[in-house]
């Protein structure tokens, strides 16, 4: 994963671009954080001021304005936690935002239907390292800069030499050692990542197969081999946890030296000065200590940002047309001569298929899996494009059609339809917004899990857990099953819609898929028909085409 | 937020309680090396002190010696950082080493029996994300609750040694931070967790929307999505703010605490210096430059509360799962092993129930297989038809009846024995990331190559893995070949050849597959039962594939009803 030449800036910088509304209260926040750290050097200023001119026998009205900055002091530290919080959330907020919007709009929003479920993990987990930006990068970054002006002042004053040290010193800690940090952590974070995801995998493969490992007697090794996973992790984790020690120690000694410096260069010509230099010094470094940490974070974040953005930049698989033409009011969706493969270097998937739905026909396709049939559904949707022959849409072909308008015409019930951390009623309202809760029950009902509704105490507002933790696996099922009986869309295509279910139920649900799909076409992809199905027509899919199956 | 702890809180917060107590003992180098630090920094004051009495009064000769002592220490101290940060380091892996090896054994001995309805998913996350988020508690936050104890006491003895009101100022101010949030009425923990949990929440939405993303594309609501989600975490801010605005006072309290120190000493030592007391002026420097030593403590304590709200968080995913063995009483009759040749199985009068509120799987059920023959299970789901297999795999035990297997009683055979005689295949079969063979190898590590391929053939696996250029050694899962639901069944069947066991339970074997692969399944699966006892679990058309008794639950009849009891 070394990328010769990698360089950190325009990922973050097109990060920041992001946060362009909530500018006003990220720079309040910074400038609030600014002041907060001057009013913390001239305290100390005043105070090593105080002492000397204490020292030296006059009489100077100091205590009064060491309250008030020190009054000053805690008052902006306050108003800097705040203010710098409520940037945070703003920034957090409309980073996800536009991530979502992001997702929804590039080739990743077909993602679901291929089961990428540990690439988007994966991209959570970016997100998630580029919350630190503003408070641990940002801030920090210009109270550097701000701080370097300072320094060259307080110590410049009294010794040029003395200052020229304190700020190579100073320089090394905000900038050097940063900028190393951030080189290493992007290769040393991969690997993290990398061994966190492969201990991942062996745990999710041990805990599926419960069951097997133990009649096999394999939980020793099942165990071992979770363990050396853990043991690659944790010592991706050591690595960096060294080199992190090693980066603050070598700022915390750079802070020390410039403390001598200061004191036994300058305390020569001015002892008060130096005393305040001093004083100004500690400050100073004190406040930039997490800057190398900073920087391995920004390796990270950098590395996080690329990511992130080319997932969510990334065009459309399929482009919409520059001028698209309006719907046609007719239906049928047929395939005429399609071949379609993922991509170059996969095989190809439909070889020269034809199919024909017309208004109000029901048709299944039956096929092994991995032979393409849900692909027809991607097709259909416009999530792929086809490289040779047309799907047309009422008689217009796809390609001259908006992915929007295509897919008010098309509900589809994916094996991987997700259910969300909300009530049952806004669950189904996805599918229709306005719907009503007459149209909702006569959804439940056809999808056979209007009785299980009516038995939850909060009914249409019961909560349906993540991931329809709330539901078993085939409840779950029947009500992403609902949600699509709900969309008023003319054309279903149903992907296995009975996974999960026990037979009864798949038989009772086919007997009556007839009555509750009246006047809409559908197409059934299914790995085997119960035999109560109502089906005008049924093909195999093999070796990427069609043939009639009888059944 | 008035709200009562659930029982998974209480259980939770109970295991913290412990395991915070446990790991103190084991933290102690970590907070040595922190008091150290600490006792380092004092001497490194000691040090600064002199120079820059020295600086002030260049009559004393002794500034290069302190600025010696002062690198030395500075020195020891950049030692002890990265001592501290290893030690910290490793706290946290030795303990998520310790927890998540003792929650994997804990669940591959429960097996499935014992973790009935909970998704292989989510018990993965426990075992890798609950865990993961515990290492800030071991690593960062015992140890500088501890020092927090120690360290600050330590510095007003070191004050007490040069001047005892200075010792006072620190001790009040000290004591008056805890005092101040306790007033404040909301401490900083009350700020950690709002703010906790308004960024779980927030997080939480949105990973739900992400992984449903092509949900929302496909119906449309991809942009009423992204609005809402802004509308949401707007909400969640103000509300947050609302609650940080009062929260936030505790921090400004040890803010406060350090400002009102610092002027104090210096008020304290203002008078006799300006009287020209000029021996005073290192003790005041002293005494001054303790202050941030005294509160860097309190402050590193506060960096790394968020670390204990995660445990928190992460200790209710443990708590929630099933620790117990299933299996109550160890059985009493004389435990014995049972002879391999041929099992024969009898249920006599069984009863079960998953749990008492979901009432009974079956009650009464009685039926009895010879050895080398084969019975069918058949039935809606929910009918029991997994429940016996559970308890032919000795996880879960029956609350009435027996069940013997070559008449004994299946509670007296050795878990280990059971294990030995059975072989089993599952609707979707376990496959790990490996080579095929090393799949195929599951229960028999130490099998040669040959009867690898042995099985290999028979199970008709070799049909495909013969066009791999890897063959058997093909990598599967994981970044590898990539096996169809029929090809991993087919492996499933080799490795129960491989293991040869005379008890084969089959649970529904094929339901996952169309009816084409189901035919090149079923004939690797009728050789397999050969001469071995089998239970099969099935739908009624594959059933008809299979000659041999055919249990009914749905309808509870028992075809043959010779076999009946």
């Amino acid at each position: 994963m070394t990328e010769p030449g990698f360089n950190p800036r325009p990922p973050l910088l097109r990060i920041l671009s992001l946060w362009r509304r909530q500018a006003p209260a990220l720079i309040l926040g910074a400038l609030i954080a600014l002041a907060a750290l001057a009013s913390g050097i001239a305290l100390m200023a005043q105070s090593a001021r105080f002492i000397g001119a204490a020292i030296a026998g006059l009489v100077l009205v100091v205590p009064l304005s060491l309250s008030i900055l020190g009054v000053a002091r805690v008052v902006l530290r306050y108003l800097e936690r705040l203010s710098t919080h409520d940037a945070t959330f703003r920034a957090l907020a409309a980073l996800r935002v536009w991530f979502l919007r992001g997702l929804a709009g590039s080739a990743a929003g077909g993602l679901g239907l291929r089961r990428a479920g540990d690439l988007l993990s994966r991209l959570i987990t970016d997100i998630d390292a580029l919350d630190g930006i503003y408070l641990r990068i940002l801030v920090p970054g210009l109270s550097a800069l701000m701080l370097v002006p300072i320094l060259a002042w307080a110590v410049g004053r009294d010794s040029v030499i003395a200052a020229i040290l304190v700020l190579a010193l100073f320089v090394l800690i905000v900038g050097l050692l940063p900028i190393r940090a951030m080189r290493a952590a992007r290769a040393a974070a991969t690997a993290q990542t990398e061994a966190a995801s492969s201990l991942r995998v062996a745990a999710l493969d041990a805990l599926t197969g419960l069951r097997e490992i133990k009649v096999f007697g394999a939980e020793g090794r099942m165990l071992a081999n979770i363990q050396a996973k853990e043991a690659g992790l944790f010592s991706a984790e050591r690595g960096l946890a060294a080199r992190g020690a090693v980066l603050q120690a070598g700022s915390f000694l750079a802070a020390q030296a410039a403390l001598l410096a200061v004191l036994l260069i300058g305390g020569a010509h001015a002892p008060i000065a130096a005393l305040i230099a001093a004083f100004v010094v500690i400050a100073a470094f004190e406040a930039v200590g997490g800057m190398p940490r900073a920087g391995a974070l920004a390796g990270v974040a950098a590395a996080a940002a690329s990511r992130v953005i080319a997932a969510a930049e990334a065009p459309p698989s399929v482009p919409d047309p520059a001028d698209p033409v309006p719907l046609s009011a007719a239906t049928a969706l047929r395939f005429d001569d399609v071949q379609f493969r993922w991509s170059p270097d996969h095989p190809v998937v439909l070889d020269g298929l034809s199919l024909q739905l017309p208004a109000g026909a029901r048709i299944a396709v039956l096929g092994p899996s991995g032979a393409g049939k849900s692909t027809l559904a991607a097709l259909a949707l416009k999530l792929a494009a086809p490289q040779a022959g047309s799907i047309r849409l009422g008689g217009v072909d796809l390609a001259q059609l908006s992915a929007a308008d295509v897919r008010t015409r098309i509900a589809y019930l994916a094996q991987t339809t997700h259910l969300f951390a909300d009530t049952v009623r806004n669950n189904l309202r996805l599918a229709r917004p306005d719907a009503t809760d007459d149209q909702l029950w006569a959804a439940l009902d056809a999808a056979r899990i209007a009785d299980m509704v009516r038995g939850l105490p909060d009914q249409l507002d019961a909560w349906v857990g993540e991931q329809g933790a709330q539901f078993s696996g085939g409840e779950g099922r029947r009500l992403a099953l609902a949600r699509t009986l709900l969309s008023p869309a003319p054309i279903l295509i149903l992907d296995e819609p009975c996974a999960g279910l026990d037979p009864a139920t798949e038989r009772d649900f086919m007997t009556t898929l007839n009555l509750t799909t009246q006047g809409r076409s559908v197409l059934l992809i299914t790995h085997r028909l119960t035999g109560v199905e109502k089906i005008d027509r049924v093909w195999r899919l093999q070796a990427g085409h069609l043939t009639s199956a009888t059944f | 937020m008035a709200q009562s702890d659930s029982a998974e809180t209480i259980a939770a917060k109970s295991w913290l309680r412990h395991e915070i107590g446990a790991g103190r003992r084991l933290a102690s180098p970590a907070i040595a090396a922190g008091v150290a630090q600490t006792a380092l920094a004092i001497g490194q004051i000691f040090c600064a002190t002199r120079l820059l009495a020295a600086v002030l009064h260049p009559t004393d000769h002794s500034i290069f010696l302190a600025a010696a002592g002062f690198s030395l220490l500075a020195l020891l101290r950049a030692g002890l950082t990265i001592l501290q940060e290893r030690l910290a380091k490793s706290l946290g892996i030795g303990a998520r080493r310790r927890l998540r090896g003792a929650v994997l054994s804990r669940l591959l001995s429960l097996g499935s029996a014992g973790l009935r309805g909970r998704h292989s998913a989510e018990l993965t996350g426990v075992v890798v994300d609950r865990i993961e988020a515990l290492d800030g508690l071991f690593g960062r936050w015992i140890p500088a609750a501890a020092i927090l104890l120690i360290s600050p006491a330590l510095v007003v003895l070191a004050a007490l040694l040069v001047d005892w009101r200075t010792a006072l100022i620190l001790a009040v101010t000290g004591l008056l931070v805890p005092i101040a949030m306790a007033f404040a009425g909301i401490g900083a923990a009350a700020a950690s967790r709002r703010q906790f949990t308004a960024l779980t929440r927030l997080q939480t939405r949105f990973i739900d929307r992400v992984r449903g993303i092509s949900t929302i594309v496909l119906a449309g609501r991809a942009e009423a999505e992204a609005i809402a989600l802004g509308v949401a975490a707007d909400e969640l801010r103000q509300r947050t703010m609302r609650v940080l605005r009062v929260a936030f006072l505790s921090s400004t309290a040890l803010d406060l605490a350090a400002a009102v120190a610092l002027i104090g000493i210096a008020l304290r030592f203002a008078a006799p210096l300006r009287a020209g007391n000029v021996a005073l002026i290192p003790t005041a420097l002293f005494a001054l430059l303790l202050v941030p030593e005294f509160f860097t403590p309190f402050r590193n304590f506060s960096a790394v509360y968020q670390d204990r709200m995660a445990a928190q968080a992460a200790a209710e995913g443990l708590a929630t799962l099933p620790s117990a063995e299933p299996v109550a009483a160890i059985a009493t009759p004389p435990i014995r092993t049972v002879a391999a040749q041929g099992v024969a199985i009898a249920f006599e009068d069984v009863g079960f129930a998953w749990s008492d509120a979901r009432g009974p799987v079956f009650s009464h059920l009685s039926f009895r297989l010879p050895a080398g023959e084969t019975m069918m299970l058949v039935g809606p789901s929910g009918s029991g038809k997994s429940t016996i297999i559970e308890l032919l795999l000795g996880g879960v035990r029956p609350q009435s009846g027996r069940i013997t297997i070559n008449g004994a009683p299946i509670e007296s055979v050795v878990p280990a024995a059971l294990a030995r005689l059975t072989a089993l295949i599952s609707q979707k079969p376990f496959l790990f990331a490996g080579s095929i063979a090393d799949n195929i190898r599951l229960g028999q590590p130490e099998a040669s190559d040959e009867a690898v391929q042995r099985a290999a053939e028979r199970a008709h696996v070799t049909a495909f893995t013969d066009a791999l250029p890897d063959g058997l050694n093909s990598l599967i899962g994981d970044g590898g070949f990539g096996v169809s639901g029929g090809q991993a069944q087919r492996i499933a069947i080799a490795r129960a050849f491989l293991k040869d066991a005379q008890l084969l339970l089959l649970d529904e074997p094929t339901a996952q597959l169309d009816p084409a692969t189901e035919r090149d399944v079923l004939d690797a699966l009728r050789r397999l039962t050969l001469g071995r006892t089998v239970i099969l679990a099935t739908h009624a058309a594959f059933a008809h594939e299979f000659s041999g008794r055919k249990l009914d639950l749905g309808a509870r009849t028992l075809s043959r009803l010779d076999s009946v009891l």
